[in-house]
């Protein structure tokens, strides 16, 4: 899954506001990350089944509503993504932030935008005030498509900022007074019609897809007469 | 408002030029069927225009839920126009389509496309975000490809360099940004040669199939419309709309983990399950369930061998007698492939098939069938059908006049034949309206046929579909039905503002359906379909939700569901009753646009064998039970076994027009009932053209 990076020999806005990032890097103060053990694991996760997943998108437009207050498949921290064409089960994947264990966008980020926020058990987590828009977030993500969404933010004038799954944390428009994180509710996981993406606390394994792309459909998805196979 | 692009796509695809129609000018409609009526209207000037004349102008629109967390409701597209199936005269006429075409327009800033004029030479459009460019077919070579060949051809050119599963920018770097690939509507070889029956297709099964709009694409020159949105559709109250969606699937939905039906049907609560009609079911092989945008609960399905993959409904009934499982999916893949209307193509089929075994299909005035029934059941056969079709040729590339008939549509071909009356008189040639097949037996399920002939198309509106399935299943299987005929009466009535109570609205018995309450039925259903299904675009396989068995006192949530989503997405207080107000409107302005086109009352009625004869065969189950009121008591009855009286269907009529504030004699419609509609402007035109009404 390792993602290959573009090289691009063109100096783009958001190149240059990489680089100037940076120098405010250098010259401020750097959270006093030196190490992945350092970072404390998210006490949530999201674990999905891409051979249950009806193609709906809910989970795309239920992510972009409760976070921008819109509908957008573009702002999804979740993303669905199929060909009609295609045989089953290569017809269609789902992928979601993964809340790494050890975490590139954290560890790059170099304004310290993207932290595990203790607040909400962890989960790592965009500032947009800080945000500079820079891209790191979005290219050093090791899986495909990256799971930071780099997109214009009319709150900020439409400047770039990232935004990544928080597991519903900081939700503006969360419908459940309780709000979410790991301890209360996610958007995906409610309004997801069949059942084919879980919440779980426990750490899936990070290597491969094994430990987030799981078998959710059980007995009854057989007597809807859809094999496991 | 939210909910709305805010402009809408005009194409003149004569001078190639690309324009924007404010959606503020037509917003009172509110979206879809109401919005492209009107459009329609104010832009095309002489209503008799034949549907392949340039001047025709075809409208696709979304609504203002397209695109949203409703559930089945935000991937439908609403495309209107003249078309050209129906017979004698191509009315004006509607078809829609599901996926995610919709969604993606909104995404890309419009909430519809009007297309009009005719292109020189083959172009396809392509729509990302607020670029729009007409394009030549011939740098991609898409003319001659057929709909899933096109789609992929535009796939990869959209995608300029990237990669899909990646994200992707087609503005660019510092554009926005997708992982989607653009929903692409296109045309097969059958809409370029200008067949009737040809369709519109969307991926792999999406079609806009009544109407012959693929014809009519195929008549401008357009290939294929492609769109890709990276922008967002503002909702006034995001946690409403949420919360909504959270409630209908707790209270109302299937649940998997108490499953109570284990199939697919026309209710909002169905599970996710397809609904298909291959002879032999389902294949066993390994397959998901794929649902439009948004949507709650899928009705199609992909499979591992990616055969058939989104086939549902009459694209799965096509080719019933083939000699395996396999023929028949290839079957139900090769009509979306080549774009052809899957109805038309399964009636037209046992029509010939008919004419074959009689020895009928050899008489002097019948051009030579180049196919080999010898054949018939093989993959073979059914490929030189699809073929001669979507050709006009013998379906191997040759010269073919009898291919050139059907391609036509079968009415056509059996005027063409001097064996229209004669085979719609005997009732092998089904096709008991307007030059359209049969969907549902219109001597039992009155409704259907009536809302068909006094409109213009089959209506394929399920909406009390399912009462015949649970009433027949149970009195073909010796069970109980799940809920008794009074009481799906009450329930069904009670939602039927503003003729709620009239219970003898779903009174099919003999006695009471040429009646007054069974006039109310059918403009409640009219009204109800125009607006909430056709403008707010609710899908007609989830929609409404009537009687829901998942609930211990059954009832629904239609009435109080569908206000509550319009609220959170655009703050507009609307209720239920205002949409059939509105559907009422409506449905006045087709008429009045039918009007135009030359209806009046003394056209409208069913061939003779609808009156003459019981049918001929069982459309769907051997004897289609409802529920009627028979010396007094409700229970469901079986009512395929008999004829429609034609005099009675005529007093029919007086009621319905009589209902409709429109003058008996003509059926043209008045100014009165047009002005207190608000409406005095279709008054004038009608006026101008003497197809005024009189005023009692």
């Amino acid at each position: 899954m390792n993602r290959q990076k573009e090289k691009n020999t063109e100096i783009s806005r958001r190149d240059f506001i990489k680089v100037t990032g940076t120098i405010v890097l250098v010259a401020g103060t750097r959270w006093n990350l030196s190490a992945a053990d350092e970072i404390p694991p998210s006490d949530g996760y999201l674990l999905v089944d891409i051979k249950k997943c009806q193609g709906c998108a809910s989970c795309m437009l239920a992510c972009s509503l409760i976070h921008e207050g819109v509908e957008s498949l573009s702002l999804s921290r979740i993303q669905v993504m199929q060909n009609s064409f295609e045989s089953f089960p290569n017809d269609l994947t789902i992928e979601q932030c993964r809340q790494c264990v050890d975490p590139p966008c954290v560890k790059e980020c170099p304004v310290d935008a993207l932290e595990p926020n203790p607040k909400y058990g962890n989960v790592r987590m965009v500032d947009r005030e800080k945000c500079i828009g820079c891209g790191t977030c979005y290219d050093v993500c090791p899986y495909t498509p990256s799971r930071a969404v780099l997109a214009a933010d009319k709150e900020y004038k439409d400047e770039l900022k990232s935004r990544k799954c928080d597991l519903c944390a900081n939700a503006p428009f969360h419908w459940d007074e309780a709000g979410g994180g790991p301890d209360g509710k996610q958007a995906c996981v409610e309004v997801c019609p069949v059942g084919a993406i879980k919440f779980t606390k426990e750490i899936p394994e990070q290597k491969g897809d094994a430990g987030y792309k799981v078998d959710l459909r059980g007995s009854n998805w057989r007597k809807l007469g859809y094999p496991d196979k | 408002m939210n909910g709305y692009a805010g402009k809408i796509l005009s194409l003149d695809l004569t001078e190639r030029k690309v324009g924007i129609i404010p959606t503020s000018k037509y917003q009172h409609w509110m979206g879809g069927h109401g919005m492209g009526s009107a459009i329609f209207f104010d832009l095309v000037k002489d209503k008799t225009i034949d549907g392949f004349d340039p001047a025709n102008v075809v409208t696709m629109m979304t609504s203002p839920l397209s695109g949203t967390l409703v559930p089945a409701a935000s991937g439908r597209t609403e495309v209107q126009g003249i078309g050209v199936q129906s017979y004698p005269i191509g009315w004006f006429t509607r078809s829609n389509l599901g996926g995610r075409f919709s969604g993606m327009l909104k995404f890309a800033g419009w909430d519809g496309i009007v297309i009009q004029g005719k292109a020189d030479k083959p172009v396809w459009v392509d729509i990302r975000d607020g670029e729009v460019r007409i394009r030549d077919c011939a740098p991609l070579s898409l003319w001659g490809k057929e709909t899933w060949d096109c789609q992929k051809a535009i796939w990869d050119y959209v995608l300029s360099g990237g990669k899909y599963g990646d994200w992707n920018s087609p503005f660019g770097k510092e554009g926005g940004k997708t992982t989607q690939r653009p929903a692409v509507v296109a045309i097969g070889p059958a809409g370029e040669n200008l067949s009737r029956l040809a369709c519109l297709i969307h991926d792999a099964s999406n079609a806009a199939g009544q109407g012959g709009f693929g014809a009519v694409f195929g008549s401008k020159n357009l290939k294929a419309i492609s769109v890709t949105g990276t922008g967002q559709v503002g909702i006034s109250n995001p946690k409403m709309l949420l919360a909504t969606r959270l409630w209908q699937k707790e209270n109302y939905a299937f649940d998997l983990a108490h499953l109570i039906e284990t199939w697919g049907s026309f209710q909002f609560q169905s599970p996710p399950a397809p609904i298909i009609f291959w002879e032999k079911g389902r294949p066993r092989i390994g397959q998901r369930p794929q649902a439009c945008l948004g949507c709650h609960s899928g009705c199609r399905a992909r499979y591992k061998d990616a055969t058939g993959n989104e086939a549902s409904c009459f694209s799965s009934v096509f080719y019933w007698d083939a000699k395996s499982l396999d023929i028949q999916r290839s079957a139900s893949d090769l009509i979306n492939r080549y774009g052809l209307n899957a109805v038309e193509m399964c009636f037209g089929l046992l029509y010939i098939r008919l004419l074959q075994q009689s020895a009928r299909l050899k008489t002097a005035q019948i051009p030579d069938c180049p196919l080999d029934f010898s054949k018939y059941g093989s993959g073979e056969f059914v490929e030189q059908f699809v073929k001669m079709i979507a050709y006009g040729d013998d379906g191997k590339g040759n010269e073919s006049q009898f291919g050139r008939d059907v391609s036509g549509g079968f009415v056509r071909a059996a005027e063409k034949w001097g064996r229209r009356e004669e085979d719609l008189a005997s009732g092998i040639l089904a096709f008991p309206y307007w030059g359209i097949p049969i969907h549902k037996e219109p001597r039992a399920q009155v409704y259907w046929g009536y809302g068909t002939l006094l409109g213009d198309r089959d209506i394929n509106e399920h909406a009390f579909d399912w009462i015949k399935w649970e009433a027949s299943g149970a009195k073909s299987s010796g069970r109980e039905p799940r809920i008794s005929a009074e009481e799906v009466v009450k329930i069904v009535t009670d939602k039927m503002v503003p003729f709620q109570g009239d219970l003898d609205m779903l009174d099919f018995s003999e006695n009471n359906i040429y009646s007054e309450h069974m006039a109310r039925m059918v403009s409640w259903h009219r009204y109800y379909a125009r607006f909430w299904k056709q403008s707010m675009l609710f899908c007609d396989s989830r929609w409404p939700d009537f009687v829901n068995i998942h609930r211990p006192d059954k009832i629904g949530s239609t009435g109080i569901a569908e206000p509550k989503y319009i609220k959170a997405v655009t703050g507009k207080d609307f209720s239920f009753l205002d949409g059939i107000n509105l559907g009422c409107k409506i449905w006045n302005l087709d008429h009045a646009i039918w009007t135009l086109q030359g209806r009046h009352r003394d056209m409208v009625h069913f061939v003779d064998n609808v009156y003459e004869k019981i049918p001929l065969f069982n459309v769907e189950v051997r004897n289609v039970h409802m529920p009627g009121k028979e010396n007094g008591k409700w229970d469901y009855y079986g009512y395929s076994r008999r004829k429609l009286d034609r005099d009675k269907f005529d007093e029919f009529k007086t009621h319905f027009y009589r209902l409709q504030g429109w003058d008996t004699s003509s059926g043209y419609p008045k100014r009165s009932t047009l002005e207190s509609l608000e409406l005095g402007y279709l008054a004038d035109e009608l006026e101008r053209n003497s197809k005024i009404g009189k005023e009692d």
